[in-house]
C-alpha cells in the first residue's frame, strides 16, 4: 500500500470511529443542535399537511445508478423516501417514487415495501408507487412531469443525482404551484436547482437529510463527524496560506517529500 | 424459495461485500503489484454488480411498461401512455432488426435503430435544451421577486456579470473591465467556492457509505 492509501486509509478510520463515538454518546447527550434548514422545516410542516388534506407526495431520487459516487445521493434520497413514506403513509394518497434508473428504481420500490411492512401496512402497499419514469435524463424528467403537475401531489421532493434537466422538473413544480425541495450532487445542476426550486439544498446540505428527518442516531453522529472534518479542513487550509505568506510552503514541501522518501 | 430482504442475512451479506469492495481499495494489490485475494474477491464483487445493474435496467423497462399498460387499461391520458408503448414496441422491433441483420449479412452500425436516435431522439432532447435554457432565464429573473435575500442578490448580480462579460463585443472592446471582474470570478471565487462545495459533498458521501457499511442504512429495503 502506498503512504496516500494509507493516509486514505486512516482518514476513512478515523471517520469510522468518531461516528461510533458520537452514536453511542448521542444516545446518553441530549439531542443534535442542527442549524436551520428552511427545506428541511418547510418539508416537515408539508408531511402533516399531506396527512391531513390527503396529498400526496412525491419523492424522485434521480437518475443515478448504483455504481459510482453519484449512488450516495440516490442513497440519501432512498432514506428521506422511507423517512416520508413512514410519515405519510396514512395519507388518503400515499407517497410516490421516481427514478431515471432501472437499479435505483427496484430500491426504490423495495424501501416503499420494506417500510410499509415495517409499520403493518403491507396490504396498502402498491408497486405502482415506485416507478422508473424514463431511463435517459431527459425522457426521465419528461416522464416525471405528470406526477409533478398531478392535482393530488402537494410537495415534491427532489433528492439525488439530476443534470440541468431538473430544470423542466423544478419549473413544472413552481408552475403547479407546490412546494419544490430539490438537491443534487452536480455542481452545475445545483446553480440550476438554486434558481428553479423553491427550496433549494446547497452542497452538503442534500446528505444531511436523514439528520434533519431524525432517521436515526447515525445521521446526526455523521453530522457531527462531519463538522469536525470541516473544521480540520478550515484549519489546514489556513495554515497553508499562512505557510504559503510566510514563504515556508517550499520548505514544508520539501520536508514531506523527505518524509514520504523514508516511508517509501 | 421466497427471497425475504428483511432477513439479517441480507444485511450481513450487504455488509460483507461492502467491507470486501472497499479492503481492495487498499489491500488489492501487494507490495511487488500482483494481485491479492481481496483485489480479486473486489473485482469479482463489482462485475457482478456492473451485470446486476445491467439486468435492473431491464427491470426499469419492465416497471415503465407496466405503469404506463395500466395506465391506458384505466383511461388516465391514455394516449400518452400508448404512444409511449408503441414508440417502446417499435423501438425494440427495429433494434432487433438491426441486430438479426448484422449477424445475418454482417452489416454493422446499427443503421434503423442509428436513424431513429439521430432523427428522433437526438431532436426531441435538443428542444428540451432549448426549453431548459428559457425556463432558466425565467426563474433567474423570477427568483429576486420568489426569493429575496442576500445570496439570491449576489447569485442574480454575479449572473448578470458573467453573462454580460461573455459578450464577444465587450471582451474585444477597450472598454473591457466587465470581462476582467467576469475572468476574477471565474477563477477565484468560482473556483474557491467549487472546492468548498466538493469537499463537503465529499464528507457527506464518505458518511452516507459509512453508514450502508455498518447496517445503519439500508437502501436494499432491509
Amino acid at each position: 500500500m502506498t503512504l496516500f492509501g494509507l493516509l486514505r486509509l486512516v482518514f476513512i478510520l478515523i471517520f469510522f470511529g468518531l461516528m461510533i463515538l458520537f452514536a453511542v454518546s448521542g444516545r446518553s447527550l441530549p439531542g443534535v443542535k442542527l442549524r436551520r434548514i428552511s427545506a428541511f422545516t418547510k418539508l416537515r410542516r408539508v408531511i402533516g399537511l399531506a396527512v391531513e388534506a390527503g396529498s400526496r407526495l412525491h419523492i424522485s431520487v434521480g437518475d443515478g445508478g448504483t455504481i459510482g459516487t453519484e449512488s450516495a445521493s440516490a442513497f440519501v434520497g432512498l432514506s428521506v423516501l422511507e423517512r416520508l413514506a413512514g410519515s405519510a403513509s396514512t395519507s388518503d394518497n400515499p407517497p410516490i417514487a421516481s427514478a431515471g434508473d432501472g437499479a435505483i428504481g427496484t430500491l426504490a420500490q423495495e424501501t416503499l415495501r420494506s417500510t410499509y411492512s415495517r409499520i403493518g401496512l403491507s396490504g396498502k402497499f402498491d408497486p405502482d408507487t415506485g416507478r422508473v419514469t424514463g431511463l435517459t435524463p431527459f425522457s426521465y424528467a419528461a416522464g416525471t412531469l405528470p406526477l409533478v403537475s398531478d392535482e393530488k401531489t402537494g410537495a415534491n421532493v427532489l433528492l439525488g443525482h439530476f443534470g440541468s434537466e431538473v430544470a423542466l422538473i423544478t419549473d413544472a413544480g413552481e408552475r403547479s404551484g407546490n412546494l419544490t425541495l430539490a438537491g443534487t450532487d452536480n455542481l452545475p445542476a445545483q446553480a440550476v436547482v438554486f434558481a428553479t426550486a423553491h427550496e433549494p439544498l446547497v452542497g452538503e446540505e442534500l446528505y444531511a437529510g436523514g439528520a434533519y428527518l431524525n432517521a436515526g442516531v447515525m445521521h446526526d453522529a455523521s453530522l457531527r463527524t462531519q463538522d469536525i472534518f470541516r473544521w480540520a479542513l478550515i484549519i489546514l487550509i489556513l495554515l497553508g496560506i499562512l505557510a504559503k505568506f510566510l514563504g515556508l510552503d517550499t520548505m514544508i514541501e520539501n520536508l514531506i517529500d523527505e518524509l514520504i522518501g523514508g516511508l517509501m | 424459495m421466497k427471497l425475504n430482504f428483511q432477513t439479517p442475512i441480507s444485511v450481513a451479506i450487504a455488509i460483507g461485500v461492502g467491507i470486501i469492495v472497499l479492503l481492495g481499495y487498499f489491500f488489492g494489490t501487494n507490495a511487488s503489484g500482483e494481485i491479492t485475494l481481496i483485489g480479486i474477491l473486489q473485482s469479482y464483487f463489482l462485475q457482478g454488480a456492473v451485470v446486476v445493474a445491467g439486468v435492473a435496467l431491464l427491470v426499469g423497462v419492465f416497471n415503465l411498461t407496466a405503469v404506463h399498460v395500466k395506465r391506458i387499461k384505466q383511461g388516465d391520458k391514455a394516449v400518452y401512455s400508448l404512444i409511449t408503448v408503441l414508440a417502446l414496441l417499435l423501438t425494440l422491433l427495429v433494434g432487433a432488426y438491426d441486430l438479426a441483420m448484422t449477424y445475418l449479412q454482417g452489416e454493422t452500425g446499427l443503421r434503423y435503430t442509428r436513424w431513429i436516435f439521430e432523427n428522433i431522439q437526438l431532436p426531441i432532447e435538443s428542444s428540451l435544451m432549448a426549453i431548459i435554457a428559457i425556463s432558466l432565464t425565467y426563474a433567474a429573473i423570477r427568483l429576486l421577486s420568489r426569493r429575496l435575500n442576500f445570496m439570491s442578490v449576489v447569485f442574480s448580480v454575479v449572473l448578470i456579470i458573467l453573462l454580460v462579460g461573455a459578450i464577444p463585443a465587450i471582451a474585444a472592446s477597450d472598454f473591457n473591465i466587465l470581462s476582467s471582474i467576469r475572468n476574477w470570478i471565474m477563477s477565484v471565487p468560482v473556483v474557491g467556492g467549487t472546492r468548498g462545495i466538493v469537499l463537503g459533498m465529499a464528507m457527506g458521501i464518505i458518511a452516507t457509505g459509512i453508514r450502508i457499511l455498518m447496517g445503519a442504512d439500508r437502501p436494499y429495503g432491509g
